[in-house]
């Protein structure tokens, strides 16, 4: 399977999907013009990608988020939820979730995402800050 | 226009405190600039970090709430006129961020837009973040597209949403919010 790759707007993330090493990653800003279009890809991909895995496999997810609007914020959770299904079905999978500790606001983020997620390992894991 | 009247607005914005407005049509790029020059002006001011964010966030929510608004209605002459109807404005006033924004909204849509806005201003911290986790949970292409953004401004305000309604003719209102931040 191809890996995924796109590269970071001023207002969308650079995703970066490793299919053979089953490591995912999302970087950087999410307030897309329109959210459904700018992830509807990103949904294709991890669908055909968790269907295709070996039972018992292992994935890592790095998000390092710096700020989700609203509807960014629900697609994240769609997200989430299918790697949660995943886990329930036998997949190994950790999300690390990661925050400087100089923004709470992406700290809170985590924290609610982690309270909706059941199966999957969630990791809120703190930065070094960015100003000193 | 002349000096004249430049110097007055001028001294109009200082006046009242603003740091940065737009009243025009609003297109995803202009958002986008005007946010990050929002954020580079509170960096340059020593702006706290959290702070700086949820200013950033909200002053988002905002201008994509008038947007998207204006945007799901049908293109012509009427959509024309609501887009020009749009405004956005970063204050400081005693202290603290103030981010407003301001559109016409068709009657319709105003009883709707006051229940969700009272149900909001009565909610504690606790009672906001239950209501955002289940909203957290409705499709995307869900019409009141504008609840979750509603509900998050009202998170990281430190008052209750401000709004106001006034009547302009038979078929719009002017639709104005302001969040304390």
């Amino acid at each position: 399977m191809d890996n995924l790759t796109i590269e970071a707007t001023r207002s969308s993330p650079a995703i970066r999907f490793d299919a053979e090493n089953r490591r995912l990653s999302i970087q950087g800003e999410s307030y897309p013009e329109n959210a459904a279009a700018f992830y509807g890809p990103v949904f294709a991909w991890l669908k055909a990608f968790l269907g295709g895995l070996e039972p018992a496999a292992s994935v890592r997810v790095d998000l390092e988020v710096l700020y989700l609007n609203s509807s960014s914020t629900k697609v994240m959770l769609n997200f989430l939820d299918l790697l949660d299904q995943a886990a329930q079905a036998g997949t190994r999978i950790v999300v690390n979730w990661y925050y400087d500790p100089d923004n709470e606001a992406v700290l809170e983020c985590g924290q609610d995402f982690g309270e909706e997620l059941q199966s999957l390992s969630f990791v809120l894991v703190e930065t070094p800050r960015e100003s000193t | 226009m002349d000096n004249l009247d430049l110097v007055r607005l001028q001294e109009e914005l200082s006046a009242q405190g603003i740091l940065m407005s737009f009243s025009g049509p609003f297109s995803h790029s202009i958002i986008e600039e005007l946010g990050v020059a929002v954020k580079n002006y509170l960096e340059s001011a020593q702006v706290a970090r959290p702070a700086l964010m949820d200013v950033f966030a909200v002053y988002i929510e905002q201008a994509q709430n008038v947007r998207n608004y204006i945007d799901r209605r049908e293109q012509g002459p009427e959509q024309a006129r609501l887009s020009h109807s749009g405004i956005v404005v970063v204050a400081r006033k005693d202290g603290r961020y103030v981010v407003s924004s301001g559109n016409l909204v068709d009657r319709v849509d105003a009883p709707s837009l006051v229940a969700h806005l009272e149900r909001l201003r009565a909610l504690d911290k606790a009672g906001l973040k239950a209501l955002y986790k289940q909203r957290m949970r409705e499709p995307l292409s869900d019409r009141s597209g504008a609840g979750l953004g509603l509900i998050d401004m009202a998170r990281k305000a430190a008052e209750p949403l401000d709004y106001g309604l006034s009547a302009v003719d038979e078929q719009y209102m002017f639709f104005s919010l302001r969040v304390m931040i």
